[in-house]
């Protein structure tokens, strides 16, 4: 699929939102659910991680024990996790292929110590299954997180960029 | 079965009587003249890399220079050291002789010198590092177990965080791996069991993880006959040429099967184990293997019944009814195991290791959990659920 095509556009623009939507929502977890507050609470001090995804907005994020916390636009990441294109991002930001698979499948390449990408890993996991009906979750998931909070609040801190 | 799959196996094998003799040409082939030779202590001891100097003198192409100081858990120094070397001696190639340790070592300098770098951290990841400049490597193996010779994956351990990294490119697969009778037969015992059942357990991850692709499950399924077959021979009489030489082909097929499908939670914890509290790797995945297989019976219940067949031959596979099938292949590796430890004191749980504590369980699950392996493991595991397995092996 060649860039500039209305499918890849399409793609990228909806990899731009839910890598946004999908950034609010750690954001608002990290204070509310248990396991992604503890994951950020163990984050190495300091430490960043960069997501990005050709011809889309990727985001750079960082954890502490106030939760996790996205940094300006361009900061480098000490570790990058790289789609290796737009069409790879949609499959896993429109729930069908899980991280996991998406790792199995090659669909993106890392950079840095790979240790400091598996709790972000984990905390996109949760995420997911708070963001992605149950039914989608079920079928990409290993196991569905348990919710300790209602998907409408984390939706509309979503929307409201909180 | 994944999806989307990639298989990449550009090594060339070199397998049987006077593989050795044969480096030169191969060396030469690939346009190099000065290799530098690695191994450890304990290979330069029993003579083996006396064996390899030999043959490389008898080719005309004598090693440039032989640094054999090479410890059993590679560290991230021990590699920005040998690179120095390399630099100095100004040699072309690297012939790593060893195990795991020492072909991995080798796969780091490798890398550092194909990216003209003098620190091998800046070279962490996944499938990032473009080509570089092309570095001539072979790979001698001198275990049946790590299957190294056939893989994109280096663990070096980083003590600075009591951590093993893991390193992987498809730019690190040797050029050539040879596979020389004379390599193993003096390999002891109990080494020979512990680093063999290191190699079934790459063949049975491989077999059933999240990345498994039919080109990998042909290489696995055939690792697990050759292994389960040969293993108890190459254990008993370490002079037995031919089990010798099917282990070590046995160990390159689940090397060249887990190079492309990965581990998973066995090696998650076991890296874990080996990082924490340096428990043998070969131990660790001895000891955790029919654990894991339990842990995971439900995500796998078909594939593990699938590989009864290989595991324990067709006839106890036409003999067993199909809903004990997987049950029974965790069983069988479980027979195994007994077999071998009883044969040459293969510790069965982490007790028997003297090197792990009960308190140091915390520290191993954290580790384990941010290991790159556990990513493609079938089912999910969390601190809780990996503490289980641990104290459930621990005696």
């Amino acid at each position: 699929m060649a860039y500039g095509s209305v499918k890849c556009c399409l793609q990228c623009a909806t990899c731009s939102m839910v890598a946004t939507c999908l950034c609010r929502a750690l954001k608002f977890l990290s204070s509310r659910d248990t396991k992604i507050k503890e994951e950020a609470r163990l984050w190495p001090q300091g430490k960043t991680l960069r997501l990005e995804i050709p011809g889309a907005k990727g985001f750079t994020v960082t954890g502490s024990e106030k939760g996790f916390r996205k940094l300006p636009q361009d900061t480098p990441g000490d570790v990058t996790i790289r789609f290796k294109s737009p069409d790879d991002a949609f499959r896993v930001f429109t729930g069908q292929i899980s991280v996991a698979q998406a790792y199995a499948q090659h669909r993106f390449t890392l950079r840095g110590n790979m240790g400091l990408a598996m709790p972000f890993v984990r905390c996109v996991d949760i995420v997911e299954g708070y963001l992605f009906p149950a039914f989608l979750a079920r079928r990409i998931l290993k196991r569905l997180p348990k919710k300790e909070v209602s998907t409408a609040r984390v939706y509309l801190a979503v929307l409201l960029g909180r | 079965m994944s999806a989307y799959y990639e298989f990449k196996l550009p090594t060339k094998i070199l397998s049987g009587d006077g593989a050795l003799e044969h480096i030169p040409h191969e060396l030469e082939t690939l346009g190099a003249h000065r290799p530098l030779l690695l191994s450890d202590r304990g290979l330069e001891q029993v003579g083996t890399v006396k064996i390899v100097q030999a043959a490389l003198r008898q080719g005309g192409m004598p090693a440039a220079e032989t640094f054999c100081e090479i410890p059993p858990d590679s560290s991230i120094d021990t590699v920005n050291q040998i690179a120095a070397l390399y630099r100095q001696r100004a040699c072309d190639s690297l012939i790593a002789v060893g195990g795991g340790s020492v072909i991995d070592s080798a796969k780091g300098v490798g890398m550092v010198l194909a990216q003209a770098g003098s620190d091998l951290l800046d070279a962490a990841g996944c499938e990032v590092l473009p080509r570089g400049e092309h570095v001539p490597f072979v790979a001698v193996p001198t275990t049946a177990g790590t299957g190294s010779e056939a893989t994109l994956v280096a663990v070096v351990a980083n003590p600075a965080v009591q951590v093993k990294m893991e390193f992987l490119s498809y730019h690190l697969l040797p050029d050539v791996a040879v596979l020389d009778p004379r390599m193993t037969l003096t390999l002891p015992p109990r080494i020979t069991a512990s680093t063999g059942f290191d190699a079934l357990v790459h063949a049975i991850e491989a077999a059933t993880c999240l990345q498994r692709n039919p080109v990998s499950d042909s290489f696995a399924e055939r690792a697990i006959r050759q292994i389960v077959l040969n293993l108890p021979l190459a254990v008993a009489d370490g002079k037995d040429k031919a089990a010798r030489m099917a282990m070590a082909n046995g160990s390159l097929l689940a090397g060249a099967a887990f190079s492309n499908s990965m581990v998973g939670l066995v090696h998650a914890i076991g890296h874990a184990l080996g990082g924490v509290c340096h428990v043998a790797h070969g131990d660790a995945m001895t000891i955790l293997l029919p654990a894991v297989m339990t842990y995971n019976l439900d995500k796998c219940r078909d594939r593990y019944a699938e590989l009864l067949l290989h595991v324990a031959g067709p006839e106890v596979y036409a003999a067993t009814p199909a809903d004990q099938r997987a049950q029974k292949t965790i069983d069988t590796l479980v027979d195994l195991r007994r077999q071998l430890a009883e044969l040459t004191g293969l510790p069965t749980t982490l007790s028997q290791t003297g090197k792990v504590r009960q308190e140091d369980f915390a520290a191993v699950a954290r580790t384990a959990l941010n290991d790159g392996a556990i990513i493609v493991n079938p089912a999910d595991a969390d601190f809780d659920e990996i503490i289980h397995i641990l104290e459930e092996v621990w005696a």
